[in-house]
């Protein structure tokens, strides 16, 4: 049962009150040290591309092509997950620095930044988890929750899972086209060009630059250069996917029919967030490389506040949790990662208990 | 200097470096701040000048001296800049005159403290000689006319001397030879900014005359002060004029009762409390500069009332979680909706859909 159903509305409310505190709270104290902590990963991965991509370009032997790829994967996961992400979830605006503005930033992989600030802060974060609405639950693809009919393509799923994985960054890329609604037949002919247009323009820019100029400027070495972008973009895909599935779909996270949400007030909103997400465990490191997202539930109460806070109010929002007997779903890596797999493997099979009919 | 014989080499690569089409290789930002690591006052745009001297001007005023980068192109008096501080990570921009002649190598800002007053505070108590500065380049209408017309009379009050004062010092380095008439006005002599210069150069130049006025010796500056104080004849002045509200309000008035003998050139310092903050739900006027518009808000979100004056602001979640409906807001007093806060500062960053007026807004929509 939904904890929406659970509590009276008084103690939504007061949920909510004190929600609301932790962040007026934190948002009241931002300063210099946050400014000092982004600009500080924006250095060392921009320190860690040039390493990397010397290396590929000049260096000889295996074990200098391994730390190249090491460096330059570094380097994609710092940009994507703790800058990219955070910067363009407007974490950073009330810097007024053009560099960490969130409507204008542009990051390294395929997906057009525009049609992410779309499918991912508005479309994602405002229908978290819900079925019909929010397309991250399985991406439109694998099908995660008994509330998502079951098709026998779903059969698939663990091989699909497993592409996902590796070509994470085009699954992210052509996530705003909607395929999915092309393939239904609900999108024009030139609906779908429009949405074509960006990705195209995206990550043909991707493209040029990973595997044909930075290639090229190493003349003859380029096979070794052009085998370590793919290598340090394959890693990242990878670990962005970890990352990110661990955040919604280990079991116990929960999904939500739209009658579910119906007349929200924004407590109702913060309790699907946290009951919808789920944190992984780990050190300051694990969580930087992150980009935070381990601590998916304080993201999802509080996308717009900087990310390296998350680690400071989750014993309190974890305290509130408990409190009103809301779940707090948290757990190591593996442990997570393994409750996701046993995921993607139950659903690919039909739902044993009737499942509602989706709008 | 080594500096001034790497210039050309420097701007070849300066051009190269800031080529937008040998992206990702030059990657600008980066590039900069690595520039800016090595000798804070190299940059690939930006215009940066190193503080080389403070002048205590008066009890509450500093002119800040400054030598600036190769990025500077050059100003015309009464010209002003916009600096850009970062204070507790937050980056602020005011907008100061220069306030010596153009030409010399050097720059001036003169600011008063506005007590309360974020930047003005910060400059007063943190800037050394030594740090540097990030400016725009120069804008600004309010310059001499050119040709010069043969009678100009000056009326500056408070830090509106500044702009008045580059004017100034050029005419006296152009030799000028007509008639200038200088009113200052101020509270007492203490608080005159450029005072005890002005009154030299009034000692040693005929072509000007300087006309000091203290509120608080002489009384309240009016119009029938102005009328004792000023040449009864005033045909064929050319009028320039900066201060605060009320001396400019009150000096406009007055010319037109004279008749208007001439232009009256004027800019206007306006701070952002000068937009009284109206009661929750009072209707006020916001004005959209990109397209133009001009609608009223009462209580509702702004997003929701710029809708409904048929504009379009970009959106998404309407309840503040996704940044889309961000805009920037020039000048005026927001309430943010989810947490109360009334904020004033001008040019800040405001979320449309959770945001209401509390004052007649300037927004970049
Ligand atoms: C074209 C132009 C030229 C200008 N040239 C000059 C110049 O040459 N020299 C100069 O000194 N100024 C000049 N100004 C004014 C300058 O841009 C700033 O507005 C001024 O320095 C005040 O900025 P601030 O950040 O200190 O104050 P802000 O923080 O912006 O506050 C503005 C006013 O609000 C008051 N205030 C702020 N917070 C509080 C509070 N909590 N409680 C009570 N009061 C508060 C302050 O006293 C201040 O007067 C110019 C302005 C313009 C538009
Ligand atoms: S529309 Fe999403 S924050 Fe305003």
């Amino acid at each position: 049962m939904t904890p929406r159903k659970q509590l009276s509305r008084e103690q939504v409310a007061a949920f909510q009150a004190e929600i609301d505190a932790v962040r007026n709270e934190v948002k009241a104290d931002l300063g210099e040290r946050d400014v000092a902590h982004i600009r500080r990963v924006i250095r060392i991965a921009r320190g860690s591309a040039v390493a990397g991509r010397s290396l590929l370009m000049f260096g000889f032997g295996p074990a200098s092509w391994l730390l190249g790829v090491t460096a330059l994967a570094n380097a994609k996961i710092l940009e994507n997950m703790e800058i990219g992400h955070n910067v363009m979830h407007g974490q950073y605006d009330w810097t007024n620095d053009p560099a960490l503005a969130s409507q204008t930033y542009e990051w390294d992989n395929v997906c057009d930044a525009e049609q992410w600030r779309h499918s991912h802060n508005f479309m994602h974060h405002s229908y978290t988890n819900i079925v019909g609405k929010d397309r991250d639950v399985g991406y439109g693809i694998l099908r995660m929750s008994d509330k998502q009919p079951w098709n026998p393509y779903h059969l698939f799923q663990p091989v699909s899972n497993l592409l996902l994985a590796l070509l994470f960054e085009w699954g992210v890329g052509l996530h705003d086209v909607e395929f999915e609604r092309v393939f239904a037949g609900k999108v024009s002919r030139e609906q779908f060009a429009e949405r074509m247009r960006p990705f195209l323009r995206k990550a043909r820019k991707q493209m040029v630059k990973d595997y044909l100029l930075f290639p090229a400027l190493a003349l003859w070495n380029w096979p070794r250069v052009l085998a370590g972008n793919v290598a340090a973009n394959l890693i990242r895909n990878v670990w962005a996917y970890a990352i990110i599935f661990c955040g919604h779909f280990p079991e116990g996270a929960e999904t939500f029919t739209e009658e579910e949400t119906r007349d929200e007030t924004r407590g109702d909103w913060y309790l699907r967030q946290i009951t919808g997400s789920a944190n992984l465990e780990g050190g300051p490191l694990f969580h930087i490389m992150s980009g935070h997202l381990s601590h998916q539930i304080e993201h999802h109460l509080f996308p717009d506040l900087p990310a390296h806070r998350y680690a400071e109010v989750a014993p309190r929002v974890r305290a509130i949790c408990e409190k009103y007997g809301v779940r707090y779903n948290t757990g190591g890596f593996w442990k997570q990662y393994f409750s996701v797999m046993r995921s993607v493997f139950r659903h690919a099979l039909p739902s044993r208990a009737p499942q509602p009919a989706l709008a | 200097m080594t500096q001034a014989a790497l210039y050309p080499l420097g701007r070849a690569a300066r051009r190269a470096l800031a080529a937008s089409w040998l992206h990702p290789l030059n990657d600008t930002p980066a590039v900069d701040e690595l520039l800016g690591a090595i000798n804070p006052m190299w940059s690939l745009n930006d215009i940066r000048a190193r503080v080389v001297e403070v002048i205590l001007e008066t009890h509450d005023t500093r002119t800040f001296v400054l030598a600036p980068n190769r990025r500077w192109p050059g100003f015309q008096a009464g010209q002003h800049v916009a600096l850009e501080v970062e204070i507790d990570g937050v980056r602020h921009h005011r907008t100061y005159s220069l306030s010596a002649a153009p030409g010399g190598r050097r720059l001036a800002l003169t600011v008063k403290h506005q007590p309360g007053g974020r930047v003005s505070s910060w400059l007063h108590q943190r800037v050394r000689i030594g740090d540097v500065l990030k400016l725009s380049a120069p804008a600004g209408d309010f310059v001499l006319p050119e040709p010069l017309p043969s009678r100009l009379l000056m009326l500056g009050a408070g830090s509106g001397v500044t702009p008045l004062m580059s004017m100034l010092r050029t005419l006296r380095a152009r030799n000028y030879g007509g008639e200038i008439v200088f009113l200052h006005s101020c509270r007492q002599p203490a608080d005159a900014i450029f005072g005890s210069e002005l009154k030299a150069l009034a000692a040693a130049w005929p072509a000007l005359r300087l006309v000091m006025h203290y509120s608080q010796e002489q009384g309240r500056l009016d119009r029938t002060a102005l009328q004792r104080l000023l040449p009864a004849d005033l045909s064929g002045c050319h009028g320039l004029l900066c201060g605060p509200h009320g001396f400019m309000d009150l000096v406009n008035a007055w010319w037109h009762e004279r008749g208007a003998p001439g232009a009256l050139q004027q800019e206007s310092f306006s701070g952002p409390v000068l937009h009284a903050v109206a009661p929750a739900g009072a209707s006020s006027e916001v004005r959209c500069v990109r397209s133009e518009r001009v609608f009223t808000a009462a209580g509702q979100p702004l997003l929701v009332e710029a809708e409904s004056a048929g504009l379009r602001p970009k959106h998404g979640c309407r309840i503040g979680i996704c940044h889309s409906c961000q805009c920037r807001k020039l000048s005026g007093t927001v309430e943010n909706l989810l947490t109360g806060a009334v904020s004033s500062a001008p040019d800040e960053t405001i979320q449309l859909c959770i945001s209401a007026a509390r004052s007649d807004l300037t927004l970049d929509l």
